[in-house]
């Protein structure tokens, strides 16, 4: 029976496999590995950290509660990804999310907490006008990302923050694969638009 | 779109690059905690067979109806009416005589059986050392039945469910 340390090294599906048989330690390594991804995904989709937790969290329940519905010749990334997106472009389509600055949550009221919920997006190692203008860039990225169509936002974030191919983008979002390339070509071409003042 | 286009647009590379740089968000800290309360992990079947029954069972105006019914046919099957259908009803009294022979007739092998064996063993000397008389049995009989429902009793309003109130279940860290 593998521990925790081991099950680190085990494939997506085999940790699945020890989760079918009702093994909580996987469920805690499936929970481990994905919690990040999954909530930045939905956070740049949703843009309110409040709302991006409670549906990480449904998105979580379903997928644990349902693994026994879990086939095993689809990836379980692309699976738990489109949970997840779906989850967000429901929650977008029920209601207008207002704008965020990622320099911290909206919800956010205090200097302090405006600075634990910003965006940690660069190498500590960076000297101090690195990191201003690194967080000031990244700030920007985000809120041009805020500005893309959610199906653009959904492509081009599973595309170059995840790093997920086109095939498996196409099969996360129920996409033709050529869809999938035009919306990040076209994601692209907003994001190079709003970030041109930055480059200049 | 080819993918040439997608890969190798050097207009991108701004974009791609800082994309890519990009860090991810971290939910709370208790999120894992949350997430695992609502979830439910399969169980082997037998297990759920249990639970299930222990959840019906327990329900607490059912759980006292089954174990005074319980009790009480079981003390009234002993004492009553098992003797009682036997002696007054033919039918019964010629089946359950014929039953009670062809049972006898078993139990009189058996414990013929069993008489060797404990002759054999000398646990013979040990039995007859007990002697118990009739008062005694009777003693020790109602003691048993007494005993026996209070068990039941103890047994309900030990494992009776909390009434009315939601148990949040959080799993060990």
């Amino acid at each position: 029976m593998p521990v925790a340390k081991d099950l680190r090294s085990l494939t997506d599906r085999e940790v699945v496999a020890l989760a079918q048989a009702g093994r909580e330690a996987a469920y805690r390594e499936l929970l481990r590995r994905y919690e990040r991804p999954v909530f930045s995904l939905i956070y740049r989709m949703v843009r309110n950290r409040a709302l991006a937790e409670d549906l990480a969290q449904d998105t979580f329940v379903k997928v644990l509660n349902a693994l026994d519905s879990y086939r095993p010749d689809h990836k379980f990334s692309s699976w738990i990804f489109k949970i997840a997106n779906n989850a967000a472009i429901d929650q977008l389509r029920r209601r207008e999310i207002q704008t965020l600055s990622l320099d911290g949550a909206p919800d956010a009221r205090t200097p302090h907490e405006l600075g634990a919920t910003a965006l940690q997006a660069r190498d500590r190692s960076e000297s101090p006008l690195a990191e201003l203008e690194a967080r000031e860039l990244g700030s920007a990225i985000e809120r041009a990302i805020g500005r893309l169509r959610p199906e653009y936002r959904a492509c081009i974030l599973l595309r170059h923050v995840e790093g997920r191919s086109y095939e498996e983008i196409a099969e996360t979002l129920d996409l033709p694969l050529g869809t999938v390339k035009t919306y990040i070509h076209r994601a692209r071409h907003e994001l190079r638009e709003y970030l041109s003042p930055l480059r200049d | 779109m080819t993918d040439m286009e997608l890969t190798a647009a050097p207009r991108d590379e701004f974009v791609v690059r800082e994309l890519s740089r990009l860090g991810r968000h971290s939910p709370g800290p208790a999120f894992s905690q949350h997430v695992l309360a609502r979830v439910s992990r399969p169980q082997p079947g037998a297990v759920v067979l249990l639970r299930r029954a222990r959840a019906w069972t327990l329900e607490p105006r059912r759980a006292l109806v089954l174990a005074g019914g319980y009790a009480a046919s079981a003390v009234l099957a002993l004492w009553l009416v098992l003797p009682w259908l036997a002696a007054r009803s033919a039918a019964i009294g010629f089946g359950a005589q014929w039953l009670s022979e062809r049972a006898l007739g078993a139990v009189r092998d058996a414990a013929l059986a069993l008489a060797g064996w404990a002759l054999a063993s000398g646990l013979a000397e040990l039995v007859r050392s007990l002697s118990p008389s009739g008062e005694r049995m009777w003693l020790v009989l109602v003691t048993l039945s007494i005993g026996y429902a209070g068990c039941v009793a103890g047994l309900h309003y030990l494992l009776r469910t909390p009434r009315g109130k939601n148990v949040l279940v959080v799993p060990p860290v």
